[in-house]
């Protein structure tokens, strides 16, 4: 019997070749889609959680009764809280990784900064040498599998000395471990660790509480709950806090719900990678990751939906097969078991073609979406299991519904040539609805995209990053940033295609380094808190970048001071600081040992991405901070003969660096990056669903019309003409499609009104945009059924009323 | 042996209620040939449905060798259907996507007859219709005789009691008709029970007995000798 079933559910589908393919390509589609989404949710939603016991690690950070919080922690801090905190089963600090040159061969790695109890707190495991002392000393090194392998080759690395170039670090290391490669979902990515101790900075600010520039985690004791520990360490706060908490209440800030001005809070390590803007930001929305699921929900949704409407129109072709098997003596039950097996064998190939897709895809997915995602995580037990249940689920469902309808066919009314298909005009209509619900919802959401990504873009900066290069200078040892600098400006001075050349500390945009820095600085001025970016610069900053002063002068050579104690400020800044004429004011931040006169005044502009609000700025020159960009304005014609020239100029300078030279609005562009890729995915969501919907419409516009041939029939013989069969057939369709869209559009205003909250700097959500959105799903919906209902209209109804 | 007595069937819609059967009773002794005649919609097929179980009357008994079957479920009369009835249609009704073979297959397949004696039986059966050397063909590529041939060789090949034939002649030319009508004669002088729809004055000819319907009624029953 089940061969015969096989048998006749193979010729069937070969017969119907087209509604097969339409079949097996949707569902295929849908399953590969579903799969490469889920999975990348999946993979966004383990971040992190390798660790043993994830839920007692935590990121400290420090929020102030004005709401402002940050990660950002001293030195001394990590020492401190090892020393009094009872709740830390083990603390340490961990700091940027930093890409430095190693080795004989001068290897980019990214090396970061941590104390010994990493491997306390953290599960990176050791695949050689001891966690307990392998950080012990300040000249130990562990790093990775990988780094091993590229360093030694073979070799055993314990033991083998190791230096590292770059500005930070001309040190000698031993390697003590060598540490197993650190997993893709980790929010921390490294290539070797060594102790913070090493950092040329350590020695001047180690006692520092004013000066900060890493992080802190802490693994909690067993049971210690975070709220506990938060609450134990007020008296630890109010210790080390003293003199800022002092500071607050003088300015009459006010305290916080539970009286505190200044608290030390714990953030579950789990919520880091979500943490978009409320701790460090820098994190993956957690909008992001739901809406990718939703997604593949919805494709596999609007799928199976296809497949039961395709199915249901088909099952009146196939009425007289049911009858005839039931005079001949089958059951109701043999029936769905038949057709049942023919959905399974469909959904089968299906599944085979998505499952075959996904991994085919799987390179060029990860490419367009910059995703990880490994061909191991594909046939992960867990995945492969999700997908055999959803499998048995889809095929139950979608397979089982038309089954049971055409088994319930009464073999009397089929074998009288009667059968009128399903009735089940509500579920169909729902379906439908449900479908362009779907479509519309993502055709709202992709717009809206599209418009907060080209705001994004085209929202000035407050800076002209037109024509700007901008080269890292991070390099080897004895060429500084500033040497570097100085050298490029000699060798390009005559050149007529540089406009201008400046310098500065934190990088415009995400350049191909790939890497960002940030310094603040804040102190009390005439009882005003005052916080700004403390971003070190070098001469012609402001023409380089096309900025213009509003008062004062800029930075000049011939002023000695200037590369002292001289600093720019931006508007905001002076507002801050409660100046109408702030040059010539002098201020001092507390970590600063010197003072600072302010010079000049510029107007605002944003030195990181739109997601945040633009803070004040203070410019400055301070040698003892690091220029680490050089940036090279050119003119317009010469900016390819530039990059060439800067190449092979840097070639000369530094030949075992590597030359990461880019332009300052590609880098710019960078910043929205996973928005683009947001986008990107809705774009291709929302053409897929609108595909897979039509498709399903087609199906279901073909059924309603072959039912209706013998009423077209006879409205034509009455003089009806083409158009108005058209409006007819149509209409009912259009109905649907419009209340789909009333349905989509607030839950689409409500969706993407959440995402927006990402951004400080935001599109309104205007309302011809859904608008724009409804006459879209409309026209193409009107367009697939117009085909069927022209067909139909334009039939010889002598033809439609004979076949009766 | 069947029965029926008094059997009534109404058809209602929303608005309007059409009586198919109207009271009929009728007897059909083992082995007789029953020819049913009568104008269209007199309820002939309504009346052949109920006989061939695949419907049920809306009053009245029917008698199915012994079983009362008016009241039964679908599920109840679908399995005493399976074996004892084969059904001959008008338009042939074999399955497009199986051969000849395995369209006469499919009742033993039903039946979960043992694979060699299925084999044995299809033979047999095809034999008998002079259809074997068409054996792996698929009825879209045989001609109308040859698929009512075919539809036979199904309706007998699980030894029914009782054939439905429902003008089985009817999409047929005359040679061809005569052909199947000769096979449905054959059949019944080898002792199955066979009740036939028909238009044809000339097929009915074949028959013991001829019934008249009109509106739900037995009008009149000729017998032939």
């Amino acid at each position: 019997m089940i061969r015969n079933y096989l048998k006749i559910a193979f010729r069937t589908l070969w017969k119907h070749k087209t509604h097969t393919g339409i079949n097996v390509v949707g569902l295929a589609v849908a399953f590969a889609t579903a799969t490469l989404l889920f999975l990348t949710s999946w993979f966004e939603w383990s971040y992190d959680r390798f660790h043993t016991d994830v839920d007692r690690i935590y990121r400290v950070y420090l929020q102030e009764s004005t709401g402002d919080v940050t990660s950002i922690m001293p030195y001394p801090l990590s020492p401190a809280l090892q020393a009094e905190m009872a709740d830390a089963e083990s603390v340490t600090r961990m700091m940027w990784s930093q890409t430095e040159f190693v080795g004989e061969k001068h290897v980019a790695k990214d090396i970061r900064f941590a104390d010994p109890g990493v491997f306390r707190t953290f599960t990176f495991p050791l695949l050689a040498g001891d966690p307990n002392t392998a950080l012990k000393d300040l000249s130990s090194i562990v790093i990775t599998e990988d780094m091993a392998r590229d360093l030694f080759g073979d070799q055993n690395p314990i033991g083998k000395p190791l230096r590292t170039d770059g500005l930070n670090m001309g040190r000698d290391f031993i390697v003590t471990g060598v540490l197993a490669n650190i997993p893709t979902n980790s929010t921390f990515r490294f290539d070797a660790l060594v102790r913070p101790e090493t950092r040329v900075d350590y020695q001047a600010n180690k006692a520092e509480w004013g000066n900060r520039n890493h992080e802190v985690f802490v693994r909690l004791k067993p049971g210690v709950d975070a709220q506990t520990a938060e609450k134990r360490l007020r008296s630890f706060t109010k210790k080390y806090w003293q003199s800022e908490i002092a500071e607050a209440k003088q300015r009459g800030q006010k305290p916080d719900a539970q009286g505190e001005y200044i608290s030390l809070r714990l953030q579950p390590l789990t919520d880091i990678r979500f943490d978009t803007k409320g701790v460090m930001g820098g994190g993956v929305s957690r909008t992001y990751v739901y809406a990718l699921a939703l997604i593949g929900l919805f494709i596999l949704l609007i799928a199976g939906i296809n497949y039961v409407n395709l199915s249901l129109a088909r099952s009146v072709t196939r009425a007289r097969e049911v009858g005839v098997r039931k005079s001949l003596g089958a059951q109701s039950g043999q029936l769905l078991g038949q057709f049942w097996a023919e959905s399974l064998v469909i959904c089968l190939i299906a599944l085979l073609a998505g499952v075959g897709l996904a991994v085919g895809l799987r390179p060029y997915y990860n490419q367009l979406f910059g995703t990880r995602l490994s061909f191991d995580l594909l046939t992960h037990p867990i995945t492969v299991g999700c997908i055999l249940v959803a499998f048995l689920f889809i095929t139950l469902l979608t397979g089982g519904y038309p089954a049971w309808i055409m088994a319930r066919f009464e073999a009397v009314t089929v074998l009288k040539g009667k059968v009128k298909g399903p009735k089940s005009g509500g579920l169909r209509s729902i379906l439908i609805v449900a479908q362009f619900a779907l479509a519309s919802l993502l055709i709202i959401c992709t717009l809206l995209i599209g418009q907060q990504l080209r705001y994004l873009r085209e929202r000035p900066l407050g800076f002209s990053e037109e024509q700007v290069i901008s080269l890292p200078l991070r390099n080897r040892d004895n060429l500084t940033g500033a040497r570097a600098l100085q050298q490029l400006r000699d060798r390009l001075r005559n050149n007529p295609d540089v406009v201008s050349i400046s310098g500065t500390a934190t990088n415009l945009g995400s350049g191909l380094d790939g890497s960002t820095s940030r310094s603040m600085s804040g102190w009390t001025y005439k009882n005003r808190e005052v916080e700004t970016d403390w971003l070190r610069v070098d001469f012609d900053y402001l023409k380089t970048l096309g900025m213009s002063l509003k008062a004062g002068r800029d930075f000049n050579p011939a002023f000695s001071t200037d590369t002292v104690s001289a600093v720019i400020i931006t508007q905001s800044m002076a507002k801050q600081l409660g100046e109408k004429d702030p040059v010539g004011v002098v201020i001092q931040p507390d970590t600063a040992d010197r003072k600072y006169e302010i010079i000049g005044v510029i107007p605002d502009f944003n030195l990181f991405s739109l997601h945040q609000k633009a803070k004040p700025i203070t410019l400055h020159l301070d040698s003892r901070n690091e220029v680490s960009y050089a940036l090279i304005r050119t003119t317009p014609q010469g900016m390819v003969r530039t990059m060439d020239a800067l190449k092979s100029l840097w070639k000369e300078m530094a030949p075992s660096a590597p030359f990461q030279a880019s332009f300052v609005n590609e880098n710019t562009n960078r910043w929205y990056d996973k928005e683009e890729r947001f986008s990107t995915i809705f774009r291709i969501a929302a053409g897929l669903t609108i595909l897979l919907s039509c498709m399903g419409l087609f199906a279901v516009a073909l059924l309603t019309i072959e039912q209706r041939t013998k009423e077209i029939g006879v409205r034509k013989v009455l003089g009806a003409s083409v158009t108005s069969i058209v409006a007819l057939l149509s209409k009912d369709f259009l109905k649907l499609v419009v209340i789909a869209i009333v349905i989509a559009s607030p839950l689409a205003w409500y969706a993407m009104n959440q995402w927006l909250q990402d951004f400080a700097y935001k599109i309104d959500i205007e309302w011809w945009v859904f608008g724009l959105a409804g006459l879209l799903a409309v026209g193409i919906a009107l367009l697939t059924v117009s085909v069927q209902s022209i067909k139909a209209a334009l039939m010889n109804p002598v033809r439609s009323l004979r076949s009766d | 042996m069947i029965q029926t007595i008094n059997l009534q069937k109404l058809f209602a819609t929303e608005e309007v209620e059409t009586t198919a059967l109207n009271g009929i009773s009728m007897d059909v002794k083992d082995g007789e040939f029953v020819a049913i005649m009568g104008p269209s919609g007199c309820g002939k097929s309504t009346l052949l449905n109920i006989l061939g179980l695949l419907d049920n009357p809306t009053d009245g008994e029917y008698n199915f060798y012994g079983t009362a079957v008016a009241r039964m479920t679908e599920r109840q009369r679908a399995q005493l259907r399976k074996g004892s009835i084969g059904f001959v249609f008008q338009s042939f009704n074999l399955i497009d996507e199986l051969t000849v073979y395995e369209n006469v297959e499919l009742p033993l397949l039903y039946l979960k007859t043992p694979a060699d004696e299925r084999k044995q039986r299809v033979e047999a059966a095809l034999e008998r219709m002079a259809i074997m050397h068409r054996r792996n063909h698929f009825p879209q590529q045989l001609s109308g005789g040859q698929q009512q041939r075919t539809a036979i060789a199904r309706a007998v090949v699980a030894k029914p009691k009782l054939i439905l034939a429902d003008e089985p002649t009817g999409n047929l030319d005359s040679k061809n008709g005569e052909e199947v009508m000769k096979l449905l004669g054959e059949l019944n002088d080898e002792g199955t029970t066979i009740i036939m729809v028909t238009h044809s004055p000339y097929d009915a000819g074949f028959a013991h007995r001829i019934v008249n319907l009109f509106d739900g009624k037995v009008v009149t029953e000729n017998f032939h000798v």
